[in-house]
């Protein structure tokens, strides 16, 4: 264990002194070594370079959190409502399919025409990434319920209520819990490519904003600070999905 | 409440089909059965000859295309917890419960509070030798012993008619074996009405106190036998071996013939 993480550590040494060593050499206007990354990322963090930071952090964040609501709802019950009569889910799931395989950003100049340049079109945009993994995780999870478990809840006296509750939600619960970390990954993707290709406030705006500019230094900076947003947020969906797995198998 | 005192099955002329792709299926032709109260009666026939269906038809998990199933006097609409416990070839345990939790799931449907049925289920999972057991979970337990949680959570019902679609199908011979002794232990212990469904002559000879024979699909009651032999049963005396070949000879057409529609 310890061996693998002095390894790694070793590895990232090696990426970005090899960084360093391409990049001091190159053009400074378009390569930007880790030690300009540094300061740049000083500068973001300190409010200096942009003092309105935190407002458009706190945009981003709020268009994550609506489309991802938003993307969990329609995701769900669009999921329910094709998988649980008989037959209907075979219909959609290839055509849903399908759908998903379609690169998501050509439907996002439709979107900007629809929902505006302000954070509806991000919304929008988010929610169309995030709903696929949701549906299809409700799909697949009620077409792996095992029929046999709910002929013996019939027989126990369930009706179709109790059967949902009982027997389709706790077997269905770990692929579920998959789709909406995949889904809540995908929001955040979608969010902040929608403020990239055209957005005013926004962490992606202040990314185009600092890259149009030729702030390249900046520009990694705050690409970092957005990875860090992603590896915070799917870390907390990992940590909430492993106390949700725990506890339906605990308690159910 | 609990009509116990008249669990009657009546089997009236029922008839079933199924609608396969491209043609219908008759799974059983004009069916006529009587189960006393308290009677274990076993259901052999060859596999595929609607056995399993007029189980489900009796437990009200199927509806018959023609004819009724009467129990107590009142004709079967559904499933009833309260009359009938039903076991099935596969124990279908919940996997996200445990043996425990499996064996409150009747009772938790019926309402029953979570510190009864706590310790209802507790005290049912003793007598079946899974003491200690309790809090494992299906894929941690044998194919007997998840057997055994499924026929616990049926007799947690507390129903007077116990249905079992052959409960040990799956398992080994000497499970099967045991399995069919404990069994007998139970329905002495209980004196529940028991419809057993089996297509082993040996089981049904161990167990039963009257055997009905079935033909192939479509499947009709060909013939019933009475089994007077005295427990505990010894299949190597004259008697239960006069039985079996008088249930073979039953049977064996019966097989062939299913064994000939399955080509």
């Amino acid at each position: 264990m310890r061996r693998i993480v002095l390894a790694r550590i070793a590895v990232l040494a090696g990426l970005l002194g090899g960084w360093e060593l391409w990049a001091s050499r190159r053009d400074p206007l378009l390569y930007v070594p880790p030690s300009r990354v540094w300061p740049a990322l000083g500068r973001v963090l300190g409010l200096d370079a942009y003092p309105t930071l935190v407002t458009h952090f706190g945009v981003t964040a709020l268009e994550v959190i609506v489309a991802y609501v938003l993307a969990v709802g329609l995701g769900l019950a669009l999921g329910f409502a094709l998988g649980l009569p008989r037959h209907v889910g075979e219909i959609y799931e290839p055509i849903l399919s399908a759908l998903y395989a379609i690169p998501s950003v050509v439907w996002y100049p439709s979107l900007m025409l629809f929902f505006g340049l302000g954070p509806a079109s991000k919304i929008a945009f988010g929610v169309l990434l995030g709903f696929f993994p949701v549906v299809l995780a409700v799909l697949a999870g009620i077409r792996s319920v095992d029929p046999h478990l709910l002929t013996v809840a019939r027989g126990f006296g369930a009706g179709p209520g109790t059967c949902f509750v009982k027997v389709v939600l706790p077997a269905i619960t770990a692929t579920l819990l998959a789709g909406l970390r995949a889904g809540l990954a995908l929001c955040v993707v979608g969010v902040l490519v929608g403020e990239i290709l055209g957005a005013r406030r926004g962490l992606g705006y202040l990314i185009n904003y600092a890259y149009g500019l030729f702030r390249t230094a900046d520009y990694v900076a705050l690409a970092l600070l957005a990875l860090v947003l992603v590896l915070v947020i799917d870390g907390a969906a990992a940590w909430a999905e492993g106390r949700a797995r725990r506890w339906t198998e605990g308690a159910a | 409440m609990r009509p116990v005192t008249d669990a009657h099955i009546e089997v009236r002329a029922v008839a079933k089909q199924w609608l396969t792709r491209d043609h219908p299926v008759p799974a059983l032709e004009a069916v006529s059965l009587d189960v006393a109260p308290q009677e274990f009666l076993t259901v052999l026939g060859p596999s595929g000859c609607g056995k399993s269906t007029l189980l489900s038809i009796i437990g009200g998990l199927a509806s018959p295309d023609t004819g009724e199933v009467r129990i107590a006097g009142r004709a079967v609409t559904g499933p009833d917890p309260r009359q009938m416990a039903m076991v099935f070839q596969d124990p279908g345990l919940f996997p996200w419960r445990t043996a425990l939790e499996n064996v409150e799931f009747g009772l938790e449907l019926q309402g029953v509070s979570a510190s009864s049925r706590r310790e209802r289920a507790r005290a049912l999972l003793e007598p079946v030798g899974l003491r200690g057991f309790e809090n494992r979970y299906p894929r941690e337990l044998s194919g007997g012993m998840k057997q055994r949680v499924a026929i616990a959570r049926a007799l947690a019902l507390d129903a007077p008619i116990l249905l079992m679609d052959e409960p040990f199908g799956a398992l080994d011979e000497q499970t099967r074996l045991l399995m069919g002794e404990w069994l007998l232990g139970i329905w002495a212990r209980t004196r529940k009405t028991v419809v057993f469904v089996t297509h082993s002559l040996q089981e049904a000879i161990l167990l039963s106190q009257r055997i009905v024979v079935m033909t192939a699909r479509p499947g009709r009651i060909k013939a019933s036998f009475e089994v007077a032999l005295a427990t505990p049963r010894d299949l190597d005396a004259p008697a239960a071996a006069t039985l079996r070949h008088a249930l073979w000879d039953a049977i064996r057409d019966e097989s062939r013939r299913a064994l000939d529609g399955d080509r």
